[in-house]
């Protein structure tokens, strides 16, 4: 739309926001250093800060040092393996694949439900994120039941019309499909939040010059939601290539192997080589610190390009489909059956079955309850679900309200530094589980007051390992707010803090709601910190799911699955409600 | 603009350096333990009443051990075993105490006990889980020895370590799926399962480096294979094999066909399966299964710094009598002589923990290769 970074013409300088050069009425502000918005901006920027620095420095001093001094040893450990080379091949294919599909389906999914005039939207809505909720090894092993050769039904089903075993799951695109399903709901929610504070009548007025609906989507209504598919697409190649699970699951069948694959084998030994595992870790913090940079600099090109929520009064209305409502009804019915219902399905055939065999009448047969009586009969399930609300709630909120400020601050202010408060708070995206576990552990087991051995501990964790996200989430919405209805806020005599709570945040609400359930839902399946961090007394579901795992039955494992979809679809869908009563309304 | 954002970084960074300095480098590995543990006084009352209980035997011992537990009234475990709300269960139904699980993984409770003995912080009464672990936590000076005649009953190799006391054996077994494998073409060996025939029909599992280990000591020390010898019976395994991720995910895809057979399953999760109906097992019904049959001990330590020592002792106590049954409920193989043990008469071979402890990265090394070369093979 305007400079083009591509161009070498363009230098960062010239990309500075404009409000750089005139910094007379902020910098003038900012000589009163006691008024509520510097204790507000510095206590954010110094939680933020905290959060990210606790698990980092623990990270860099034990990747570069040990009792003796600096050694790079465990870079030679981490990396010299012969085989780094195919290894990180297969990664980047992998996350490049899985960014692309689920950066496909989500922006899709996400115009048709905001702008779109579809039937059912708080389902629609529900059903997208279903994937989300389901645990990944879950998720996984009912895409081996569908589509593995050996034993899938789909392959089962389709035989005979296109011969022997259609689809090999144990492949990389295998891989590439069931992480690309299982992230697209971040991607969903990051451009749901993006499209529903979009002004239509931008789309109208290329639509009446004259455009296709093809070219007003490539030309107006994508470039509008860069900053948010620039974050997707950060936020996904980071965590496919940190994931193991689906790799673990699907690629070691046929010999797939992954750098993530190194972190185990570092990891499982001991003592564990938690230098090396953080050497590995270190190229992901590259990965992120550039990312970070180009999204702050194409977001900050021109800050008015994506500003799309000005002083001009909008209602966002839903585009009619016409002709093509039939085609996109059976589209949709269409994806939710692959993605959702499907492994659904597999998930509650197996969660009533003793043991998984192929679908017959003796199978149906032995149909029983028992899983779902066992998941109730364990000894703390109802006090983890109480904690796992409490923790998934609370962490929601709190990094939400942290990340709206923080996003005022990177996006908005002129602060100095204020780039590193964004850098900063997407540190804990490359911190591996583990490493984020223990380091909080050792400051807490010195801290002078009681927070190790409570459930306070767990929610710090949480909101160290959740705050990249709700980053993501809040400065996103936060580029499409105009500066100008501040402006006119502070014009008419509001103070920074009352413009901050009746204009900033209600206009932000899609991303703060977005971010809010993204939370929710990972929350209750958080393990890797939690395991090291919970105490008797504190349990969380994740715990008593990882048990399952550990010596149990998939079946029961199945169940809980089961019914962790339907209870966070309820609590998605009352979110989803209370979020579109706050802010924009649509007509 | 960009010095300006730089400089904070740069002073940000150091102050998380300085102050994680300050602490001792946190990711290094243990070395002398807690120094202030051996004078606190929680490890000084906690041996005091270990050494009392140690020197008392029969009835007296007893009774004087149940007054002083159930005066203390609560029981710290932690544990990586997942059987362990029934162990606990038939636990409380005896005795008036209240007890208190942590449970983690074997690394993940290690981790938890070292960090908290470094800082003063002590959680734990007993400490449960896998030799290797039990091991290091030995080592590092953090359990008490535990005395008593139950213990001289245990089974000679779950008594050798000083520090802790077998209380149940995992058995590594090759599982089949019954309806894939027909009665009378079980695999009998390794050697067998390497050959071309079970091309793609076997499962191996990405961490079972203990099971490899056991293994190669027994095939190069007992039966006088050269290092080469078996190195490419495993890689040609690895070829046949399907590789998968977890004891219990294996298991469902074993019965659920995805693969013949599984070599390194638990036994106690073939059996489970089997007993609810799943067409898994791991003894044919004429001849004899796949041996060795690689055994690892799993076992309890008081710990030293104990704040209810007293219950601490019952707790071993119960573990090697009434929670014996809990564990072969639950098709675990327990630790006393003379149980009914479904290995007796077996081949059993231990897995060489002192080995795997001096140097994990060389056999996890070993075993990463040989399945990642095996899978490369056409």
């Amino acid at each position: 739309m305007t400079a083009n970074l591509a161009d070498p013409a363009v230098t960062p300088e010239e990309l500075r926001r404009p409000d750089d050069d005139t910094p007379e009425p902020r910098a003038a502000r900012w000589r009163w250093p006691l008024t509520p918005k510097m204790f507000i901006v510095a206590g954010v920027a110094a939680a933020i800060g905290y959060l990210a620095l606790v698990p980092l420095g623990y990270l860099i001093w034990g990747t570069f040092f040990d009792a003796q001094g600096l050694d790079l040893g465990s870079f030679q450990r981490a990396y010299g393996d012969g085989r780094m080379g195919e290894l990180w091949g297969n990664s980047l294919a992998f996350a490049g694949g899985a960014a692309l599909l689920s950066i496909t389906v989500g922006t899709t999914l996400a115009y048709l439900n905001v702008r779109t005039a579809v039937p059912f939207k708080a389902l629609f809505f529900a059903a997208s994120i279903v994937p989300l909720i389901v645990p990944g090894i879950l998720y996984t092993v009912s895409w081996i039941f569908l589509a593995s050769p050996q034993i899938g039904l789909l392959n089962a089903f389709l035989e005979p019309i296109f011969g022997a075993a259609p689809f090999n799951i144990f492949t990389i695109w295998g891989m590439i499909w069931v992480e690309g399903l299982h992230s697209s709901p971040i991607v969903f929610l990051l451009m749901v939040a993006a499209f529903r504070s979009m002004d239509p009548s931008l789309e109208e007025s290329a639509l009446m010059s004259g455009a296709s609906r093809m070219q007003t989507l490539r030309k107006v209504t994508l470039p509008l939601v860069r900053p948010a598919l620039l974050s997707s697409i950060l936020v996904i190649l980071i965590t496919s290539l940190e994931s193991f699970e689906v790799p673990a699951l699907l690629g070691l069948q046929n010999g797939i192997y992954v750098f993530t694959s190194r972190i185990y084998f570092v990891l499982r030994s001991y003592p564990q080589d938690l230098g090396a595992a953080g050497a590995l870790a270190v190229s992901l913090l590259a990965v992120a610190v550039i990312g970070v940079a180009v999204t702050r600099l194409l977001a900050g090109k021109g800050s008015k390009t994506y500003q799309t929520v000005t002083g001009k009064g909008f209602r966002p209305r839903p585009l009619d489909l016409g002709k093509w409502k039939p085609v996109v009804g059976v589209g949709i019915l269409f994806y939710f059956f692959v993605t959702v219902v499907g492994p659904l399905l597999v998930l509650l055939y197996a969660a009533l079955l003793p043991f998984y065999q192929a679908p017959s009448w003796e199978a149906f047969a032995s149909f029983t309850f028992d899983n779902f009586a066992q998941v109730f009969e364990m000894n703390s399930a109802a006090r983890a679900l109480k904690n796992s609300l409490i923790l998934g709630l609370s962490s929601a909120a709190i990094v939400m309200s942290l990340m709206a400020v923080a996003a005022w601050i990177s996006v908005r202010s002129t602060i100095p530094g204020r780039g590193i408060v964004e850098q900063l708070s997407f540190v804990p995206l490359v911190i591996p589980g583990i490493v984020l576990g223990l380091s909080i552990s050792f400051v807490y087991l010195r801290f002078p007051l009681p927070i190790y051995g409570t459930i306070l501990i767990l929610l710090i964790a949480y909101c160290t390992k959740y705050m990249p996200y709700g980053m993501r989430y809040a400065s996103t919405s936060m580029t499409q707010i105009s500066a100008e209805l501040e402006e006119s806020a502070m014009v008419s005599g509001a103070s920074w803090w009352t413009t901050f709570r009746r204009v900033l945040l209600p206009l932000l609400s899609p991303g703060i709601t977005a971010g809010f359930i993204y939370i929710l839902v990972v929350s209750f399946r958080e393990l890797s910190s939690s395991i090291l961090l919970y105490s008797p007394g504190n349990e969380v579901l994740s715990i008593l799911i990882w048990e399952q795992f550990e010596n149990g039955s998939f079946n029961v494992l199945a169940a809980i699955g089961v019914l962790m979809v339907l209870a966070l679809m309820f609590m998605v869908t009352v979110a989803y409600k209370l979020g579109a009563k706050v802010g924009l309304r649509e007509d | 603009m960009r010095n300006r954002t730089l400089v904070p970084l740069v002073s940000l960074t150091a102050v998380a350096l300085v102050t994680s300095a300050c602490g001792g480098p946190p990711t290094a590995a243990p070395e002398a333990g807690g120094n202030d543990r051996e004078s606190s006084a929680e490890a000084t009352a906690a041996v005091e009443t270990y050494d009392r209980i140690n020197g008392l035997s029969g009835q007296e011992r007893t009774d004087e051990l149940v007054a002083c537990a159930e005066e203390e009234g609560e029981l710290n475990v932690y544990t990586s075993n997942t059987d362990m709300d029934d162990l606990v269960d038939a636990f409380q139904d005896l005795y008036d105490i209240d007890v208190s699980v942590y449970r983690a993984g074997s690394e993940s409770v290690l981790q938890r006990i070292l960090q908290e003995d470094k800082a003063g912080y002590y959680g734990a009464d007993v400490f449960e889980t896998n030799a290797l672990e039990l091991g290091v936590a030995e080592q590092e000076g953090l359990l008490y020895p535990y005395k008593s005649e139950l213990r001289d009953s245990v089974q000679e190799e779950g008594r050798e370590a000083e520090g802790w006391t077998a209380t149940r054996f995992n058995a590594f077994v090759v599982g089949w799926n019954t309806d894939l494998v027909p009665p009378g073409q079980e695999p009998t060996s390794f050697e067998e399962l390497a050959e071309p025939q079970w091309k793609g029909r076997v499962s191996m599992e990405l961490g079972d480096v203990d099971w490899f280990a056991a293994l190669h000591d027994y095939y190069v020390d007992e039966q006088g294979w050269t290092e080469d010898e078996y190195i490419d019976m495993m890689t040609r395994l690895a070829s046949n094999s399907q590789v998968a991720k977890g004891h219990t995910t294996q298991g469902e895809l074993l019965s659920a066909g995805q693969f013949d057979v599984a070599v390194s399953s638990y036994s106690h999760t073939i059996d489970k399966a089997a007993a609810g109906g799943a067409p898994v097992a791991w003894r044919p019904a004429n001849g004899e299964p796949v041996q060795p049959i690689v055994v690892r001990p799993n076992g309890i330590g008081l710990v030293k710094t104990a704040t209810n020592p007293c219950a601490a002792t019952l707790f071993v106590d119960f573990e090697l009598t009434g929670g014996q049954e809990v564990f072969a409920e639950k098709f675990r193989i327990g630790s006393i002589e003379g149980t009914e043990n479904p290995l007796t008469e077996l081949d059993r071979f231990p897995v060489p923990e002192e080995k795997l402890l001096e140097d994990p990265d060389t056999w996890n090394k070993a075993y990463e290769d040989v399945v990642a070369n095996g899978q490369a093979l056409e």
